[in-house]
């Protein structure tokens, strides 16, 4: 058993406790007195470095822990490799491409490929990196050149503050077909038939991504401000998109007019 | 900021990716359509950088890079092409091609490759 210290959600509180993790569980003393064994984990989360361990129970339980980065990595470690989870032995590259460019020095690492009940963990000796299954914009059983072979590979597609980054996994086919399989069926509510949008409602979509304003699509696309508004209400009704801020636009009163004159006239007299 | 020429057979591309590197303070120095204008448009407008569709009628995006290589050795051109061709990676890396953007694209992550290219 190794101490550490963590903190600990409990009623409520974050508290201080000296953690002592052994090789299939960790406990947690009093105040709160709180026991938790790998394999009954049935999924972890982390949120801007607070730990979320969700332990099968009568009821389930939910901990929230934080502590330095050094013991966050070895707790994950150490539950990643225990929990109860998918868990498949492969090659994985993340991030292979963030916002459809290739990822510079992006190479295949060695490690596992861990799917809890909310997530995708990639785990190596050097990275643990956690895709959320709602964060999941795609998969695919794909192709890649893998040492100048056209090798069978999972692309998992996902949106990262706002990138879209892809991640690769390679393992044997059988294995990436139940791991696409997998994924797709625990995904699948975000899936839409393709013909939802016409194809002026699609470059819509195709520039929103691309990130640009209500402004540039508008003159892009030489379009009427009603009609883009019908279009965004058409689309943010699909939820495939959110209003993220609503803009004004203006005109002067004959108040703003007659400022606006004097400032003029006070600049070409001092000039 | 630099000069930058953009190759692409969709007009809808072409005027996506003159809004983002126009925004990103660069010049659009022209527009070809295919792989032989894109030649003939890199020989008269000399630009700093261009962006390369791989899929296009008449001369391809990798032949297009390899006689614009052949013209300028020091040509910075990045590929650009949609998802699940990036094995074209190689190919047009060997061919001589600074990066490679895979549609569809964001634009913060364009302007980023653009300026390490110029840079380059």
């Amino acid at each position: 058993m190794t101490d550490v210290p963590v903190k600990i959600e409990h009623e409520g509180k974050w508290v201080v406790v000296q953690a002592s993790i052994g090789e299939d569980r960790i406990t947690f003393p009093a105040p709160a007195n709180k026991e938790v064994i790998f394999k009954s984990v049935f999924d972890l989360e982390e949120k801007k470095s607070i730990l979320i361990i969700a332990v099968k129970g009568t009821p389930d339980t939910v901990i929230r822990l934080a502590s330095v980065e050094k013991v966050l990595i070895v707790l994950k470690r150490l539950i990643l490799a225990g929990c109860n989870a998918y868990r498949l032995m492969a090659y994985f590259m993340s991030p292979a491409i963030r916002g459809g460019v290739l990822a510079k020095n992006a190479q295949w690492e060695k490690g596992s490929i861990v799917v809890v009940k909310t997530g995708i963990w990639f785990v190596s000796a050097s990275k643990q990196i956690c895709i959320p299954l709602k964060d999941v914009a795609a998969i695919e059983l794909t192709q890649r050149d893998v040492q100048g072979k056209q090798t069978d590979v999972v692309r998992i597609d996902h949106v990262e503050s706002g990138e879209v980054v892809s991640s690769l996994v390679l393992c044997p086919l059988s294995t990436l077909q139940v791991l696409s399989n997998y994924l797709k069926d625990a995904t699948k509510g975000m899936d839409m038939k393709g013909n939802e949008l016409d194809a002026i409602g699609q470059q819509v979509a195709m520039l929103v991504y691309s990130g640009m304003d209500s402004h540039a699509i508008e003159n892009m696309l030489n379009l009427p401000h009603k009609q883009l508004d019908e279009i965004y209400d058409r689309i943010i009704k699909l939820g495939i998109a959110e209003v993220v801020i609503i803009r004004r636009e203006v005109q002067l009163t004959t108040k703003g007019v007659r400022y606006i004159s004097d400032a003029t006239k006070t600049q070409t007299n001092s000039n | 900021m630099g000069t930058i020429l953009i190759v692409d057979d969709t007009l809808f591309m072409r005027t996506l990716l003159k809004n983002i590197l126009f925004s990103g303070g660069h010049a659009i120095a022209g527009e070809a359509a295919n792989g032989e204008e894109a030649i003939a448009k890199y020989k008269e407008l000399k630009p700093d950088l261009v962006t390369m569709d791989v899929v296009m009628p008449k001369v391809n995006g990798i032949e297009a890079l390899k006689a614009i290589k052949e013209f300028d050795p020091a040509a910075r051109v990045i590929m650009c092409t949609a998802v699940g061709q990036e094995q074209m990676v190689k190919l047009a890396i060997k061919s001589g091609a600074k990066g490679y953007i895979v549609k569809p694209f964001q634009a913060p992550k364009v302007l980023e490759e653009v300026k390490n290219v110029l840079a380059s």
